[in-house]
């Protein structure tokens, strides 16, 4: 229970961060930029997209679909197994788009997302959180 | 209070209300266990029922909050919400969580009041002779 606990938090944090950038960006303002000055840099770049979907679209779309799992999983809703693998299925594949990411700002775009390190460092979380389920 | 602290009392309330939805959606009956008999007593429709519509406008509250759209409704609702589950559990372990809670959705509820409301209940200044 812990753990689909904390998936459900991390993936409802999730929600908030994408939902308050893509009000953002439908409002044309500037997201606030906490720790560095490349918040709009980045989200305005050639790779703010995956092909025509917004990455925050994206992102909204991932938590949205990690959340309905935890939820299910917790409730009994549908067949654990493959349920629980197609968490851990997204929850990896998120892990390696959030790495392709961290090096884009860091080799190519050259500014930090506060926003965008911090939807990577929720992903992370919640992969590290499946990982250690898994063994204890 | 600040644009941050607001934020990060919307969504701890919203993670707050969505998982407490979850957790009735999956036992409805146990929560039911929280009612006081004179208050189950009262349910028009059946105890299973009542909860899983409690989970479900938990969950709807959790939403609000968590989008950031319609707070002001919301929070007025999870305040009402809560005074009667305060009113129908009874004093319990548990019931100064739930004082907590209100408290919470209070502040939200006060903070996003429009501002239209809250001319009524500004302070006019007293005529001078």
């Amino acid at each position: 229970m812990t753990s689909l606990a904390l998936l459900f938090t991390l993936s409802a944090i999730g929600i908030s961060e994408t939902v308050y950038l893509i009000k953002k960006r439908l409002a044309m303002q500037a997201p606030q930029c906490f720790i560095g000055k490349g918040c709009t840099q980045v989200l305005e770049s050639e790779w703010s997209r995956v092909f025509i979907i917004h990455t925050d679209v994206l992102g909204l779309l991932f938590y949205i679909f990690t959340s309905s799992i935890t939820a299910f999983l917790y409730i009994g809703i549908g067949p654990f197994l493959p349920l629980s693998m197609i968490m851990k299925l997204a929850v990896g594949l998120g892990m390696l788009l959030s790495i392709f990411f961290f090096y884009l700002q860091w080799k190519v775009i050259k500014a930090w997302c506060f926003w965008c390190l911090m939807s990577a460092s929720t992903i992370f979380l919640m992969g590290l959180i499946l990982l250690i389920s898994n063994f204890f | 209070m600040s644009k941050t602290s607001f934020n990060l009392l919307r969504v701890g309330m919203a993670i707050t209300f969505l998982w407490i939805g979850i957790m009735i959606l999956k036992s409805p009956e146990s929560w039911g266990g929280y009612l006081q008999p004179w208050a189950a007593g009262l349910l028009p429709v059946p105890l299973k029922e009542a909860m899983i519509g409690t989970a479900i406008l938990d969950i709807a509250i959790g939403i609000l909050f968590l989008v950031d759209f319609m707070i002001w409704p919301a929070a007025l609702i999870s305040s009402i919400h809560l005074i009667v589950i305060l009113t129908v559990s009874g004093i319990t372990d548990i019931t100064v969580r739930d004082i907590g809670l209100l408290t919470a959705t209070l502040a939200l509820m006060i903070e996003t009041l429009p501002p239209s409301f809250v001319q009524i209940f500004k302070k006019t200044k007293p005529e001078t002779l």
